[in-house]
């Protein structure tokens, strides 16, 4: 069986900073990583790998993320996919996944695609769901743990608001999985590392995927980016210590005085 | 040369940093306190495979090359300011390295799955009472006795004396085997550490506390025929590879030590204010600041193009005495920049600098040693104006 997982390049944002004048982030100096989600979906990909199973993964981004596809490797993926071409560049999270679903479509029968919950640049947390939306297949989100993978079935533990459920469906099928906080993530050992470059590493322009070239990077995007910034910092808090009736009659003068009420 | 690190080698950077840094930089100065590094923390780095890293592929190591050993011992030098694990990590990498070159199929098989494992130590033992840089000096005999061989004499000064005797391993080893030879009569072997004949002792050391620093007598110590490294009376020519790859590996320690130290003054004198300005304002300090950061880099390139004269030796494309002058040259000066680059750090931090609490007073005990390890500074002095004026005495 197939398992499919998708990654992506990311800057490390705890480094980001954002240029005040411009309202684009500073990516100058920057260091690049696996994003940390996609590598929880690819470690939950390596624990429930039979023998005859065959973990692939694919990303889309420029000629450089063929490092965080390295990592992948690394890790214990069998073999890498980079979608790399000028035409993919611009995409929005709906362009991104249809370029991934085509390379998925390209491969054939699978059984589970993985992603991660969201990239730690974007937040968006769709282009997972959009590629089950595009291939037409079930999808189970915010998992927690893949419980039983048996036939052409998988159970999982999916998280919820208040808790948590058991849920079934059948494959093939694409997970998106939470971070649970217990996860720590491999940093992979110096021999797999110089194993990694010896395993099958594919490049794939737009020519390779074929699909409607209208629908990849900038042209094919439904949304635009307009404007990025930082939120503004909250402003400290009052804290009235007053006796009760002072400080209720201190407070109602500030919320007249902000018009609040 | 320029330091440009392969795919593999960033991956190995970004793999050992996470590691480090997470698992050793918050505990670095307990272990010296407490004089041990964690046996999990000795685990960790066992499954990462930095014990043993240039043990073959063969022997279930990565084998890795210099330059890739190079880039995890700048990754611990920054994560671990006492220089311990360090020190665990570079000699098993160092003798291991000679080991795979020189040792025979039977002993690499024997020593390198449980040094890969964690579960014992490799180190080397070539230093005595009255002989250090001077190996010649050496007053430890090893003799033939039938099949095997025989060992006696005393070691002193060794790292990683208690680790091998109490969990297991043993060092790399030289010894007169034909005393009339002279340096020509010397043999180098693998001893372990855990035969009856071995009786050890512990010095208390300045520094890199985490990592035992002792000596033992060796008394009528039979070992093997495969144990012996190289040809008999060989020793001599094939022990300066260890240390040279040790050496390099050295440098890059030190220079990692020392930048990490500036990066923690920078960080203080740019918030400390002192007359009403920010010591980063004043010339006397960030004048130093420029110096050693200069020093600095250029030792981190010494380091960097000594390793990879030693791969380039692998592959035949450079010669024992080019690899020699280069890693001397880097080594010379090691561990007096990085001494003063971070004795100046602990100044720029008053009070704080000398107190134990402060990571730099660590990581200046641990630099100071690497004047002495593996070859003092004046012994690298010998060798490159040895190779200067073409191996004529003067």
């Amino acid at each position: 069986m197939k398992l499919i997982v998708c990654v992506k390049q990311v800057p490390d944002t705890t480094q980001v900073k954002i240029d005040p004048e411009t309202n684009t982030l500073i990516r100058e100096g920057v260091p690049s990583i696996l994003n940390p989600f996609d590598q929880f979906a690819l470690e939950e990909a390596i624990k429930i790998k039979q023998e005859n199973d065959e973990i692939i993964v694919i990303s889309m981004g420029p000629p450089q993320a063929k490092k965080a596809l390295l990592k992948c490797l690394a890790l214990g993926a069998d073999s890498a996919i980079l979608l790399t071409d000028r035409i993919f560049a611009g995409a929005d999270t709906f362009a991104t996944s249809y370029t991934l679903a085509q390379a998925i479509k390209k491969l054939g029968e699978f059984g589970i695609i993985f992603c991660g919950l969201q990239a730690i640049d974007g937040d968006t947390a769709q282009v997972g769901p959009e590629i089950a939306g595009i291939l037409n297949i079930p999808q189970i989100t915010y998992l927690e743990s893949i419980e039983d993978v048996s036939g052409k079935k998988l159970v999982a533990r999916v998280q919820t608001d208040d808790g948590y459920k058991i849920v079934e469906a059948r494959l093939p099928l694409l997970i998106t999985g939470i971070t649970t906080s217990s996860f720590e993530p491999t940093n992979p050992p110096m021999m797999s590392i110089m194993k990694a470059n010896k395993k099958p590493f594919f490049t794939w322009d737009a020519n390779e995927l074929g699909g409607d070239k209208d629908k990849y990077g900038l042209n094919g995007s439904l949304t635009q980016v307009i404007k990025i910034y930082s939120p503004p910092t909250k402003e400290k808090g009052v804290i009235i210590n007053d006796p009760p009736e002072a400080a209720v009659n201190k407070l109602m003068d500030l919320l007249s005085k902000d018009k609040v009420i | 040369m320029s330091l440009k690190f392969t795919e593999e080698q960033e991956m190995i950077r970004e793999s050992v940093r996470e590691f480090a840094q997470s698992k050793i930089a918050p505990i670095a100065l307990e272990m010296d306190e407490k004089k041990e590094i964690p046996q999990d923390v000795i685990k960790g780095m066992a499954e990462l495979g930095l014990l043993g890293c240039t043990a073959g592929e063969a022997y279930g190591g990565p084998g890795l090359s210099a330059v890739s050993a190079g880039v995890i011992a700048e990754e611990l030098a920054k994560a671990d300011c006492t220089g311990s694990t360090c020190v665990y990590y570079l000699v098993p990498a160092s003798w291991g390295f000679l080991l795979n070159k020189y040792g025979t199929e039977e002993a690499k098989k024997e020593v390198f799955p449980k040094l890969l494992s964690g579960e014992h130590f490799l180190g080397i033992a070539t230093t005595e009472s009255d002989a250090g840089s001077d190996v010649g000096a050496t007053k430890t005999t090893i003799k033939k006795d039938g099949d095997n061989f025989v060992v006696n004499g005393e070691k002193m000064y060794i790292s990683g004396v208690r680790e091998a005797v109490t969990y297991g391993g043993g060092h790399v080893t030289i010894a007169h085997q034909s005393k009339e030879l002279g340096t020509r009569g010397m043999t180098v072997f693998y001893l372990p550490l855990t035969d009856e004949g071995i009786t050890p002792t512990y010095i208390p050391d300045l520094g890199r506390e985490g990592i035992s620093c002792g000596g033992f007598t060796i008394d009528n110590v039979k070992i093997p025929k495969h144990y012996i490294l190289g040809e008999e009376n060989k020793g001599f020519y094939i022990i300066h590879e260890g240390y040279e790859y040790a050496r390099a590996l050295i440098a890059v320690i030190c220079a990692a030590a020392g930048l990490k130290s500036l990066e923690n003054g920078i960080a203080y004198i740019k918030e400390r204010k002192s007359f009403g300005k920010p010591l980063a304002a004043y010339q006397g300090i960030n004048f130093k600041l420029a110096e050693h950061y200069t020093k600095l880099s250029m030792l981190r390139d010494l380091g960097y193009q000594a390793l990879l004269s030693i791969d380039l030796e692998q592959e035949g494309k450079a010669t024992r005495f080019e690899t020699s002058k280069k890693v001397a040259m880097a080594k010379m000066f090691c561990s007096e920049w990085a001494c003063d680059a971070i004795n100046d750090v602990m100044q720029w931090q008053g009070a704080f600098g000398y107190s134990r609490e402060c990571q730099d007073q660590a990581a200046w005990r641990a630099v100071r040693s690497f004047s002495l390890a593996e070859g003092t500074k004046e012994v690298m002095k010998m060798i490159v104006a040895r190779e200067l004026l073409g191996n004529k005495q003067y």
